[in-house]
């Protein structure tokens, strides 16, 4: 009886209405939250300080977009240089590419922007630091160190994009007398974008969350901005809901144009078109003209090539010699392109032999254990800390959150709007958000909900579980729809029910799928739990900067240590990870932050 | 199914243990426990700060540790940063919290604090024979720590001998604006002094402190909201230390001229008749 009302939509959407009406109702009258709310921190002059501190927002807001702006497009460039590299015929270009990858990908960004700051600099001849000091540095090695580490998983999704094209299309298109050149760029890559949009959009939208990150480095951009609010006034509350708020709107507004692109691309008979796919084009006439406009220009400039076969004897002796000059030219930049890796690798060499190894060695268990057993009576787990903590936090995340991800999951493909707008909801405002504020979000909130504080190493493991929960569901959902219907629709009509048919048909099948994304979604929640560090957590990362507070003069060892230690961590998982694809030979997985 | 009900309900056992149920009122749940609970920095030199074989040490521990003492409570230290010691406070994960607050009013808001226990003020940390005067550092790059009240406090003092627009980067923690200063992207690093003594004590003749103070730092302990009997009693135990000799003492300890990070008092706690 109850079931055939619930399967109505408006009685489902009476029912969100009224839990949505009790939960306002019980958290703005009823609960209390034994914390007094004072929006006007934002908005008023602050007589402490003198200033308006809501303005603090808008500023980080412009950088915000700034270095999301420049460093999406350090990413993109760079992604399709690596991405071809790693498909290149040329041994040391593949090498070097996949090294950059395999890098790039597997240490956390917050390590890598360490290093583009305070390392990088040290290393450099004196006059020419003094000159990249004169411009504003913070900004540059964030830009850079955050557009070379999205390139490194836009590069991947590059790849996979370019060898999901058919090599019949490859054959067809040489022989039809266009050059490498040309297939490139007239029939692969716009091929291949087209498969590789979907990912690609989310590394941008990663990108612009990642930028939060930047604050470590000093730059005064939206994260920052927030947190300096939270510390001038001790309102905490109201600066991350603001920030918040910003950030989901950055995200739906890339959402939005991602989807513009989508619309633009497919392709389908006018007459199916719709009003979204009118705007996609007003949206992209501009870029479409200007593109236009230049082919245009260069198919003026540039002949097409004559066939080979009637051609005088002048002719055909030019293009003998054209084609050794060519040949010998792709000599020159494959030599120089070895004596360059050799000089990256006597470098590196030279580099590490003036590591003080013995500094190293004397605080390598610090690094891995902390003061294990010997912490004080209130630490968490006997003074354990450092990379075990950091392994300890994402096993407890990934293992809670893959019940979280599973359930969402499964409510995300219900057409029950009482299961399907919920999940929804958790999903986009998490995934909509940074991680750091996820944390900074858990760690004001739990307390005030429960009336019962946690020690920051569980405040942010919860974080870093609702947060992979939110992706886990993602992959859920993707590998629940990868199952054809029929399957369904036949497990229910031998009298199962949608739950039992969901238990026993479509999971274990969608499962066996998802394994490798999931595991990439476990190296990922292992780097972040480097973020625990701005609450104080004692994991890896926290621990190097303690260790590089009291020695002070051999930053280099130990962030190079720090990196070596994460990177072996996740190198493991993601080899764990390619055998599971090859052995369930399943579609390429993209790893997801 | 039995299985993964099993797994979430041990989990969410996990997580509930992991909380333990909130304070009542500060004075009543401490002298019930006979414990003191006190929020404590870790990287502040020598405030407070492991020290080589990973023990917790500094002045602020000290004091932590003098205050129970007078008391006659057992003392329980918690690791807190300019991120977490208010939150603790507020949630009552600490009772009392000792890590580098300088009173403002516009904090009063939210928190309590106890008479000024720990006087300083901010400076410039430069490279030696660099700088003379603090008029030297218009339009130069000066660090400062997020979280602080350093950044616009020394805003104000460039503006004021005619910067403009004052090149100031603010950072995560210490090590770092130290680092910075270090490398040569900054040029001075500003902060409260006995921070900067700390630091520049590491690297003995490489770096001084320039200008007179430019701001009044007070420090208090920090304090529950609305909670008088506790506060009164943590103040009339520091006026006690103070009368006694056991201030001094903690002080010479860390601060004393013998010390490396020699910074002699300037002024005198608050006493009440």
């Amino acid at each position: 009886m109850i079931n055939r009302y619930l399967e109505k939509a408006w009685v489902q959407y009476l029912c969100l209405a009224t839990l949505t009406a009790l939960l306002v109702y019980y958290f703005g009258w009823v609960f209390d939250f034994g914390y007094k709310f004072d929006w006007s921190v934002l908005y008023k002059k602050d007589a402490s300080y003198g200033v308006v501190l809501g303005d603090m927002l808008i500023t980080g807001l412009g950088n915000t977009i700034t270095i999301s702006l420049i460093s999406s497009g350090i990413a993109l460039g760079l992604g399709v240089l690596f991405g071809l590299g790693r498909l290149s015929q040329f041994k040391p270009v593949n090498w070097f590419a996949s090294a950059y990858v395999e890098f790039f990908r597997n240490t956390p960004l917050l390590i890598q922007l360490f290093f583009w700051y305070f390392a990088l600099p040290m290393g450099l001849p004196e006059e020419l630091r003094n000159k990249l000091f004169d411009y504003n540095y913070e900004m540059v090695a964030a830009t850079l160190a955050l557009g070379i580490y999205t390139s490194a998983f836009m590069a991947e999704v590059i790849r996979a994009g370019i060898q999901s094209i058919p090599k019949g299309l490859l054959e067809a298109s040489y022989s039809s007398g266009l050059t490498p050149f040309q297939t490139l760029s007239k029939i692969v890559l716009p091929l291949a974008f087209r498969a590789i949009i979907p990912p690609l959009g989310s590394e941008f939208l990663n990108n612009m969350k990642n930028s939060s990150l930047a604050m470590v480095v000093g730059v005064t951009e939206l994260c920052w901005a927030s947190q300096q609010i939270e510390s001038l006034t001790f309102k905490g509350f109201e600066a991350t809901t603001a920030a918040t708020i910003v950030y989901l709107s950055l995200s739906l507004i890339i959402a939005g144009i991602l989807n513009l692109v989508n619309l633009k691309l497919q392709i389908i008979p006018k007459k199916d078109k719709t009003i979204g796919h009118a705007f996609a084009d007003i949206f992209f006439w501009p870029f479409l003209a200007s593109l236009s406009l230049l082919s245009a220009l260069s198919s003026c400039c540039f002949r097409r090539r004559s066939e080979d076969f009637n051609l005088t004897r002048a002719q055909a002796a030019r293009k003998a010699l054209l084609n050794k000059i060519k040949k010998i030219f792709s000599l020159i930049w494959k030599a120089t392109f070895v004596s360059f890796l050799l000089f990256v690798v006597i470098m590196a060499g030279v580099g590490l032999s003036g590591f003080n190894f013995q500094v190293i060695w004397d605080n390598l268990g610090t690094l891995i254990y902390w003061r294990f057993p010997n912490g004080g009576p209130n630490e968490v787990l006997w003074g354990l800390g450092g990379l075990s903590f950091s392994i300890l936090m994402s096993v407890i995340a990934i293992s809670v959150s893959f019940f979280i991800g599973l359930i969402v999951g499964v409510g995300r493909t219900s057409k029950n709007k009482l299961f399907f707008i919920p999940s929804t909801l958790y999903i986009e405002l998490i995934r909509g958000n940074p991680l750091i504020m996820v944390i900074f979000w858990i760690y004001f909130f739990i307390p005030i909900l429960t009336g019962t504080f946690l020690n920051v190493f569980w405040s942010a493991t919860i974080a870093l579980t609702v947060f992979t929960g939110a992706y886990l569901a993602e992959i859920v959902r993707s590998g629940i729809q990868n199952i054809p219907p029929g399957q369904l629709e036949a497990a229910v009509s031998t009298g199962l029910t949608y739950l039992q048919a969901m238990r026993k048909i479509i999971l274990p099948q969608a499962l066996k799928q998802m394994l490798p994304a999931i595991v990439g979604q476990f190296i990922a929640i292992f780097k972040d739990s480097s973020l625990a560090f701005v609450i104080g957590v004692l994991e890896l990362t926290f621990v190097a900067q303690g260790l590089n507070n009291r020695l002070m003069i051999y930053p280099f060892e130990i962030y190079t240590t720090v990196a070596a230690l994460y990177f072996i961590c996740c190198y493991m998982m993601s080899i764990v990870a390619r055998r599971l694809e090859r052995k369930l030979s399943t579609d390429t997985f993209r790893l997801q932050m | 199914m039995k299985r993964l009900m099993i797994m979430a309900l041990a989990a969410s056992l996990v997580l509930a243990f992991a909380a333990s149920a909130f304070a009542g009122a500060t004075y009543d749940q401490v002298m019930k426990d006979k414990v003191v609970r006190a929020g404590i920095m870790t990287d502040s030199i020598p405030g407070a700060f492991y020290n080589a074989k990973k023990e917790w040490v500094g002045f602020d521990v000290d004091i932590a540790k003098a205050i129970a003492d007078k008391m006659g409570l057992k003392l329980e230290m918690v690791p807190v940063n300019n991120k977490t010691r208010i939150g603790f406070l507020q949630q009552g994960r600490i009772d009392m919290s000792l890590s580098n607050m300088t009173h403002k009013r516009s904090r009063d808001n939210s928190i309590d604090f106890s008479i000024t226990y720990f006087f300083d003020g901010q400076k410039m940390l430069a490279p030696k024979g660099k700088f003379s005067s603090l008029k030297d550092f218009v339009g130069k790059r000066i660090a400062t720590m997020q979280g602080t009240t350093s950044e616009l406090n020394v805003v104000a003092a460039l503006k004021k001998l005619g910067d403009p627009a004052p090149k100031v980067i603010s950072f995560q923690k210490e090590s770092e604006c130290f680092q910075a200063l270090q490398m040569g992207r900054v040029d001075a690093w500003s902060t409260d002094s006995t921070i900067l003594l700390g630091y520049a004590a590491q690297v003995p003749g490489k770096f001084e402190l320039v200008g007179e103070f430019f701001s009044n730092e007070p420090y208090g302990i920090g304090l529950p909201e609305d909670d008088s009997k506790w506060r009164d009693s943590v103040n009339f135990t520091l006026q006690d230390m103070w009368n006694d000799g056991t201030y001094q003492k903690i002080y010479d300890k860390w601060y004393g001229p013998d010390t490396k990070y020699y910074f002699p008092m300037t002024d005198k706690i608050e006493m009440w008749p």
